[in-house]
């Protein structure tokens, strides 16, 4: 039996009380009498509506003429072309020289349209008791167009760039089997693959891991003081934050945070954050492009003893080779070992932990790796979430 | 004797051949043309161009290379459908078509024949095709087009009601059935004067005729994104063209022709002004057919399918009790007016 009216007389919904209309419940036609029954009331929907009889038709056929008599922007295909813009995906085009046969791009793509067929040969060795050389070459590199997709995943994936995009588009066969480009076609088709884009201001230029610095006058006195141990506020600091610190640094007055990513990443996700607090040793050498974005945000302590340069001649340019890291030690290790026992010992942990952590950090300090929790890299600064120079504290 | 067999004389069979020769060249002709004009006309309503490509300038072979390729195509009937049923549908459909042009006044002594009962000819011809479209449905063993041959009956029968309705207001204000008397008759055409009475019928003749021709809104039975052709489904080729397409534009260019002459005034002017005179008779019957073509092109495009349910009801509870009221008022005006407002 279906659902009788009366059964859900009564029920009152957020729709009738009118609370899910913004305007209240006056925005909306009252409802039905009969909330159990479907009731278009055609009149009342109508009277809402107010317009009148056939204009709807007539509004509609006013926008047809005018288009009967607007300027047709319709290309005529194939008399004339479109500008294609230059990122089209057309076909995809193989540089031979760069392909080191390393499968990336038959393996990543979803199609499997990509046959690659390669053997191995052993050069000789270049020079007297070198090791024979041994390369990869191509014997068969090709694409099935019938089959490809055009998701790019293969020129993204290629390591060596030996794949391009080309806008060619104009390549259909009567027979499918032609659809499957081999690698002179391939070669070929390099031919129409646009030289690339020009890079922005203050782009990575390509091969070099950061730019060369703008202003290495204003640099001179910091580096000298870098290497120094700094007696005071940075007895915490690792010897080798300082040395990412340094390598940091270098950055051109314009290029902006895409290079302290790269050095901060290499220590090992130690923070943008960390070079601040030593801006005391005179090496105000905060990256440029973070420092800029931070300075306004997150006040530095006054106990660095901040420096007051401007942010271009905070650049600084390495004065000397990074030393390796193991070389430098800031404390005794034993030293180190006997604080963190006393300090577990006092904090009532079981004397084999005690003695763990101690040992533990005892390895660190021999290895100068700073004690104490992993420093998080933060892109952009926080201004509630803790400075650097909170962790001296810790160790 | 019964006047009309004494009378009998049988025209020489030489005009016969010329007039005969005249109405097949005129309707492929007419045909093409329209299918021209369709195509460019709703392009460029679309905002595209249309044809552009077939025969050089702005495609205007395109009909011509259409009719070409389906007369190559092979000539299927489906196994299990009424071969000889099947056969004569479309000729059942075109050939009443081509009866229409017969009695189309292009200008006062440019007509076949022009009968007494021009009118009544035109709207009995025109209701056959109705039978050919059931024909080609039943025939074709294939559900889908019987669903849309049992539309397309439901439909065409609903609105030759409005049709004749409206066309026998036209005949009331003329006072005859000959179309050659109704144009006479039109010294400022039927749309305009009598007031609102033209107009109207115009509009309800306008509605019906685009039902006949199964043409959007009304095109229910061929609904093209639902039955594919509704009960043209298993025509090709040739067959194809007689019973749809060609039928449709023929049929298409036919009724435009017929509302020009009945509403429009057909090789008069629209109004009797002195310097519009100077234009031909047949000049004017040809821009208002061009512009009838036009005017159902447009809203051809425009407008969206009716739902059936919509359909009928638009033709059984709007247009018939409309134009019923509408015999009326035509009734009342021919009987009351005065002398001074005619014409």
């Amino acid at each position: 039996m279906a659902l009788d009216s009366k059964d859900i007389k009564g029920v009152r919904s957020a729709y009738d009380e009118g609370k899910l209309v913004p305007g209240g419940g006056d925005a909306l036609p009252p409802p039905p009498a009969n909330p159990g029954s479907l009731h278009i009331d055609h009149d009342k929907l109508r009277k809402q509506r107010k317009t009148t009889f056939g204009i709807g038709l007539l509004k509609g056929m006013a926008v047809t003429i005018k288009h009967l008599f607007m300027r047709n922007t319709v290309i005529e295909y194939p008399d004339e072309k479109q500008d294609l813009s230059p990122r089209t995906r057309g076909v995809i085009a193989l540089k031979e020289e760069n392909c080191t046969v390393c499968m990336l791009c038959a393996r990543e793509c979803p199609d499997w349209c990509i046959y690659i067929d390669s053997h191995k040969e052993t050069l000789p060795a270049k020079r007297e008791g070198g090791r024979p050389r041994k390369r990869n070459v191509l014997d068969r590199f090709a694409i099935d167009y019938a089959l490809c997709m055009y998701c790019g995943i293969c020129v993204e994936v290629c390591p060596y760039d030996a794949l391009f995009w080309s806008r060619e588009f104009e390549y259909a066969e009567y027979d499918i089997r032609e659809l499957t480009h081999e690698k002179e076609r391939l070669s070929d088709w390099m031919a129409t693959v646009l030289p690339p884009p020009e890079l922005e201001l203050g782009a990575e230029l390509p091969g070099q891991p950061s730019p060369v610095a703008a202003e290495p006058a204003a640099a001179a006195p910091a580096p000298a003081a870098a290497p120094a141990p700094a007696a005071t506020g940075t007895t915490a600091q690792s010897p080798s934050e300082r040395v990412e610190k340094e390598s940091a640094p270098s950055a051109a007055a314009p290029a902006a945070a895409s290079t302290p990513a790269k050095p901060d990443k290499a220590a090992g996700g130690a923070a943008s954050a960390e070079p601040r607090p030593e801006a005391s040793d005179g090496v105000a050498s905060t990256p440029p492009g973070t420092a800029e974005s931070r300075e306004q945000k997150a006040p530095l302590s006054t106990q660095e003893g901040e420096s007051a340069l401007p942010e271009a001649a905070q650049v600084r340019v390495p004065a000397e080779a990074p030393r390796p890291v193991a070389l430098e030690k800031t404390e005794d290790p034993q030293a180190v070992y006997d604080k963190v026992l006393q300090e577990q010992k006092d904090k009532g942990s079981s004397p084999q932990v005690a003695e763990a952590r101690a040992k533990v950090a005892r390895v660190k300090a021999e290895r100068g790796i700073k004690r104490g929790p992993t420093p998080v890299e933060v892109d952009k600064p926080v201004p509630s979430a803790p400075t650097k120079h909170s962790e001296e504290e810790s160790s | 004797m019964p006047d009309f067999i004494a009378n009998f004389e049988l025209t020489p069979w030489w005009i016969l051949g010329i007039k005969l020769a005249v109405v097949l060249t005129i309707v492929p002709l007419g045909s093409l043309i329209g299918g021209y004009a369709l195509h460019k006309e709703l392009g460029h309503l679309q905002h595209r161009l249309g044809p552009m490509h077939a025969g050089g300038f702005h495609g205007w072979a395109q009909t011509l290379a259409d009719g070409i390729k389906f007369i190559l195509k092979e000539d299927i009937i489906p196994a299990k459908a009424d071969a000889p049923v099947f056969k004569f549908a479309p000729v059942m459909i075109y050939v009443p078509i081509v009866l229409l042009y017969t009695v189309i006044p292009v200008d006062s002594k440019l007509i076949v024949e022009d009968l007494d009962v021009g009118l009544f000819f035109l709207l009995a011809v025109g209701s056959i095709p109705v039978i050919g479209t059931l024909m080609a449905a039943w025939s074709s063993a294939n559900k889908y087009a019987l669903i849309g041959g049992l539309r397309a009956a439901a439909q065409l029968i609903a609105y030759e009601l409005p049709i004749v309705l409206s066309a026998a207001v036209v005949a009331m204000l003329a006072g005859s059935l000959s179309v050659i008397d109704i144009v006479e008759a039109q010294n400022w055409a039927f749309v305009i004067w009598p007031p609102g009475i033209g107009l109207i019928a115009f509009l309800i003749f306008l509605a019906g005729a685009m039902a006949e021709m199964t043409m959007p809104p009304f095109d229910m039975p061929i609904a093209e994104s639902e039955i594919i052709t509704g009960p043209f489904t298993e025509y090709t080729g040739m067959r194809f063209i007689f019973s749809f397409f060609g039928a449709e534009m023929a049929h298409v260019v036919a009724f435009a022709g017929i509302a020009a002459t009945l509403f429009l005034g057909g090789y008069k002017p629209i109004v009797p002004l002195e310097f519009l005179e100077v234009i031909p008779g047949f000049v004017w019957f040809l821009l208002k057919t061009m512009f009838m073509f036009f005017l159902m092109t447009w809203i051809r495009f425009t407008l969206p399918r009716l739902r059936e349910d919509q359909l009928q009801k638009f033709a059984w509870k709007y247009l018939i009790p409309a134009s019923l009221v509408l015999i009326l008022a035509a009734g009342a005006w021919v009987l009351y007016a005065p002398e001074a407002l005619w014409h």
